[in-house]
């Protein structure tokens, strides 16, 4: 079955792209390195969004909630202690695992839009929890970390680079696993997959582990390579909203069209950044017209068919 | 049957949800090798009892033993893995794998590190497949294959997880006759490989051939338990399927005047459910005036029927109100245009009060002539104004079906449909509505369509009758060439 | 003195909540949606009052009947464009529409809220009020504005209550939450139901915009809060319960209040937030919930 899964075509043509994206550093400038760095741990961000939303059926309207606990806690602890920035990192993954265990209590309990807004209720309280500690946070104006990764624009670049690729590999391959297939059918029809002997909960609460693991991962890695965390970059609702927009709009329930989806959105920000006020708007016109003409997503469209999945 | 340990033992088993009481003392058990047909109309508690086994519902009082192990109140999944199958219903598979890996789902482990495949699982899958039918088709997406390989894929996912115990809803709905033995074949297979099965369904005739004993429920007991041939003869079961003695009081059809366009023309309509056939070339018309019974147990198609009728689905053929086809009229305006529905879900606006349900019935008409109809239904459901101020929510069972056909008179239809109105009453409430739909057929010009299970019920109210089995019409005539002709048969 | 200054400003913000809240939950408990645009609704009924008002120079009442019947049209334009062809649409899964419609209204929120940056910059604004002055009650010093603004909030909530219970479309209305098979059965449209109570829901947004833009001002960044806020007390006092809400506005306006006067104005937020957590873990159903 592994030799099935890497011959699938998407599979292969990922590793192309991401083959000739690793060239890029080459001939591109320090700019939009820096603009693509951005996008790729906003592509692991839409990559463990769906593998809550498109594989369990887990609505998390905060993705926000898991990644500011991860980037605040490596950043705060950082700028208290000056540990190593591996234990920082390692502290902050451990911070928004936590999260995300304290997040699916109330949701494997829960029916209907009641889980969509504890998460949501999750980011307003992190929010107002950062700006109100402000000593501790930097409160609005946001916190600087001392430390970084590297200052060199074409690391930062490959270490993002790898660092989705990984990430992207290990939620496809888990995905496409018979794991994956566990999870399909318990977000699907909870009752169903337990009269096949499946513990649901038990299935939702890895997933909603492995999701809070590498969104908390991601947000530390992006701590160090900004320098800097802010509520505007790390836990605002439009930041959420920017993870979520990006996986549907790549094609839910595909892992790989949440990465295109997110680094397209960005790629798109920054395209329109000419226009001022209005780039907003045409990103968030855009993302609404494939929302509603092709609920499929990009890779949908790509595929063909209009998707009744 | 050897064995001394029955397969599967339920004992004393009741639930209540709230104020109903939805299953009262049930009991019973299947031995390994042995399949227990479990039927009962709508609203038995069947499905509730089915539910206790599974572990998707906690059984108030009573006992699930699996061989011999108490198992209710446990979680669904351990009950699963303990040796309790099921082939639902209405499953879904999963669209985006194919048929193999949906199988493959039926042989996993419930490990959450089972990330990397098993090599002998896909083997054993296809062994599966084939033995269910399916090993042509192995490779392909769900949604290309018609309904009956969608059905086998469920088999095939029970039977791979070995299980002691299957239970098995509705086998044969939305099948074909051919598909139909192909499955009733692989049942009695399960059964032949020493498993204990309970078949449940609406009625003993679909599976009467498969089944070694059967356990009949009603309203939430048991009324029979035996063989085929002793439940079907048993008092009880047939007053509640069929009623008692047949009465007639028919009308001859060429008294009707609007001959040669009946008021009401359906023809070869055919509706889908996804990919499952619920009615097929199914004709039928009904004159201005007339009362037309359409008879056919629970899961026959009458409410398909209906609401195809009320425009509430989609079909093939054609439907024509006096000559006009209804096709493409919204659900409201054919309402509106007085065919009007008093459906079996009853569908009221539960926190509501009586009197403002009618109202809501009557909102299209004037004051003085909204308070004299109401009047007028209060006189044919004189319970109905002793309870005008309380919420529908809180009336019996009886009360709010007299509700719901007392609204749908305000709307003073030309046709009105009564689905299933008796279901689940009491012999004294059925008493009354039968009084009131005498004193509408005598008194005035209404056009009726009674969808009923109980014939007894019907056939006096009826000035014709179809029988509608398994999505098809396969009788029409005289009521009372009913009990000569059909009888025996209908059970 | 402090007591009774809480007091009336308490009531006046609780009700402007309740306003808006209402018509939140109004949708929700009729058509299922959760109307993520809904502050930015609000906020664009209270720039096109302010708007008129001011710039164009209609003066405060036209201005304010402007600002109230842009909310409509949005209102309007969101169940036309977005929730209805999503919930027609057959290329998704039932229990998909839902997000899609969460993510939808999300959008159009912002693109709204980016149009009126873009416009009419994203400034402060306040909405030329009506009524001006000062009042004196019990020794305190209130501006009339703040009245007019309970007052308003109660006539609209007043009027809806009797539109619900005392007209032929209200109860139509009434009833579709109850069982929209129900009121299809009875021959009325539910397509004629759903499009009055977006009409209706838009004129609730749009008069509780205007009164906040009179009252406190607003600017394209209040959209975000604004639904936050609808939503939070939506859900405190029981989704698709009007009754619910309006208690729940009542106490997260004066919880707010209390902290705003007690403890520190930046800390406003907070109690409701939290009660608001514990609602969650505790009854997830709100207050008068019953869905």
């Amino acid at each position: 079955m592994l030799a099935r899964i890497l011959k699938s075509p998407p599979v292969w043509i990922s590793l192309i792209v991401v083959a000739v994206a690793s060239t890029l550093p080459l001939y591109v400038s320090g700019y939009v390195l820096g603009l693509l760095t951005i996008a790729y741990y906003f592509g692991v961000f839409s990559m463990a969004w769906d593998l809550l939303f498109g594989f369990a059926n887990e609505v998390n309207f905060g993705p926000t909630f898991l990644i500011g606990l991860g980037a605040y806690t490596a950043g705060i602890l950082d700028s208290l202690y000056q540990p190593p920035i591996i234990l920082c990192i390692a502290a902050g993954v451990a911070a928004s695992v936590t999260g995300g265990v304290v997040l699916a209590l109330p949701a494997l309990r829960v029916r209907g839009p009641y889980f969509g807004l504890t998460t949501l209720v999750a980011v307003l309280m992190l929010q107002n929890f950062v700006v109100v500690a402000a000593e501790l946070t930097g409160g609005e104006i946001g916190l600087t970390v001392p430390d970084v990764i590297s200052i060199n624009d074409r690391t930062n670049y490959w270490i993002a680079l790898g660092f989705m690729t990984v990430s992207g590999a290990i939620l496809y391959g888990l995905s496409r696993s018979p794991v994956g297939l566990i999870l399909q059918a318990s977000g699907q029809d909870a009752v169903q997959a337990a009269a096949l002997g499946f513990n649901v909960t038990k299935h939702k609460l890895a997933a909603f582990i492995v999701s809070a693991f590498f969104s908390g991962l991601a947000g530390a890695l992006m701590v160090f390579y900004l320098g800097a965390a802010s509520v505007g970059t790390f836990i605002d609702v439009t930041v959420g909203v920017q993870v979520i927009v990006g996986a549907v709009l790549g094609g839910r329930r595909t892992i790989l069209g949440a990465a295109i989806g997110a680094v397209f959105l960005i790629a798109m920000g920054e395209a329109l950044r000419p226009l001022g006020d209005l780039s907003t708007f045409i990103v968030s016109a855009i993302a609404l017209f494939v929302v509603l003409v092709f609920p499929g997503g990009l890779l949908g469209m790509l595929k063909g068919a209009r998707e009744a999945t | 049957m050897s064995g001394s340990e029955p397969r599967l033992e339920v004992t004393g088993l009741s639930k209540r949800f709230g104020g109903l009481t939805a299953v009262r003392d049930v009991g019973f058990s299947i031995q390994a090798g042995e399949i227990l047909g479990l039927i009962g109309p709508n609203g038995s508690g069947k499905s509730t009892v089915m539910k206790a086994i599974l572990g998707v519902e906690r059984p108030d009082t009573g006992s699930v033993r699996v061989d011999g192990v108490e198992v209710a109140g446990w979680p669904s999944h351990r009950i699963a893995r303990l040796g309790v199958g099921m082939v639902f219903q209405h499953s879904r598979p999963l669209h985006r794998q194919t048929v193999l890996e949906n199988i493959l789902l039926g042989l996993l482990p419930d490990h959450l590190l089972a990330v990397l495949p098993d090599p002998a699982n896909e083997a054993r899958a296809r062994a599966i497949a084939d033995r269910v039918g399916l090993g042509a088709v192995l490779d392909r997406r769900p949604s290309t294959l018609p309904f009956a390989d969608l059905r086998r894929i469920e088999i095939a996912k029970a039977i791979a997880r070995d299980p002691k115990v299957v239970l098995v809803d509705e086998p044969f709905a939305g099948l074909t006759a051919r598909e139909t033995s192909a499955f009733a074949k692989l049942i009695a297979e399960m059964r032949d490989d020493g498993r204990a099965v309970l078949i449940v369904d609406h009625n003993v005739k679909s599976i009467s051939a498969l089944v070694d004993r059967v356990y009949a429920m009603y309203v939430g007991e048991r009324i029979a338990e035996g063989s085929v041939a002793e439940v079907m003869q048993n008092e009880t079961v047939r007053r509640v399927y069929l009623g008692g003695a047949l009465e007639t009081a028919a009308r001859p059809e060429s008294s009707f005047r609007d001959a040669q366009t009946p008021f009401l023309e359906v023809e070869k309509l055919s509706v889908f459910y996804g990919k499952a056939q619920a009615l097929e070339d199914v004709s039928i018309h009904v004159h201005q005036g007339e009362f037309v019974a359409i008879v056919g147990l629970n899961g026959a198609g009458k409410t398909t029927l209906f609401n195809a009728i009320s425009g509430l689905r989609k079909y093939g053929g054609e439907i024509r109100r006096q000559g006009q086809a209804l096709r493409g009229k919204s659900a409201a305006s054919i309402a509106r245009a007085g065919i009007v529905q008093s459906p079996e879900g009853r569908e009221l606006f539960t926190e509501m009060t009586v009197r403002e349900n009618l109202e809501m019935g009557g909102g299209r008409l004037e004051e003085k002539e909204r308070a004299e109809r109401s009047e007028f239904l209060f006189d044919l459901f004189p319970i109905l104004k002793a309870r005008a101020r309380q919420t529908a929510g809180t009336l019996s069972g009886g009360e709010q079906q007299m509700l719901t056909i007392a609204r749908a008179l305000m709307m003073k239809p030309d046709l009105l449909i009564l689905d299933e109105p008796t279901l689940g009453l009491a012999p004294v409430i059925m008493e009354q509505i039968s009084k009131a739909l005498e004193r509408l057929r005598g008194r005035t010009d209404i056009t009726v369509l009674l969808g009923e299970q109980n014939v007894t019920f019907a056939l006096p109210h009826a000035d014709r009758v179809y029988v509608l089995e398994h999505g098809r019409i396969v009788w029409e005539g005289d009521p009372s060439r009913f009990a000569a002709e059909v009888g025996e048969r209908y059970l | 003195m402090l007591f009774w200054q809480i007091l009336i400003d308490g009531f006046a913000i609780s009700a402007l909540y309740a306003l808006g809240a209402t018509g939140f939950t109004l949708i929700f408990g009729v058509t299922g949606v959760l109307n993520l645009s809904h502050g930015a609704i609000m906020v664009a009924a209270a720039v096109a009052a302010w708007a008129a008002a001011g710039n164009w120079g209609l003066g405060p009442y036209l201005g304010a009947m402007f600002g109230v019947g842009v909310g409509v049209l949005l209102s309007l334009a969101t169940y036309f464009l977005i929730v209805q062809r999503l919930q027609r649409s057959r290329a998704i899964r039932e229990e998909e529409k839902e997000i899609f419609i969460l993510t939808a209204t999300l959008l159009w929120g912002i693109m709204i809220q980016e149009a009126i940056a873009y416009l009419f910059t994203n400034n402060a604004k306040t909405v030329l009020p009506i009524v001006e002055g000062v009042v004196t009650i019990a020794g305190v010093r209130t501006p009339a504005n703040e009245i007019f603004t309970a007052c308003v909030c109660w006539l609209a909530i007043g009027a809806l209550w009797l539109f619900v219970n005392r007209t032929r479309a209200g109860k139509a209305v009434l009833a579709a939450s109850m069982n929209p098979k129900g009121v299809t059965l009875l021959g009325i449209e539910l397509s004629a139901v759903y499009v009055a109570v977006w009409a209706v829901y838009g004129a609730l947004a749009g008069i509780a915009g205007v009164l906040l833009g009179m009252f406190l001002g607003v600017s394209s960044y209040s959209a975000g809060p604004l639904t936050a806020s609808a939503f939070s007390i939506v859900v405190l006092g029981g989704l698709g319960s009007v009754s619910g809400s309006l208690i729940a506005a009542y106490i997260v306006g004066y919880l707010e209040t209390l902290t705003a006067y007690l403890i520190s104005p930046a800390y406003r937020a907070i109690p409701a937030l939290l009660l608001l957590v514990a609602v969650m873990y505790v009854r997830p159903r709100g207050l008068l919930g019953r869905r």
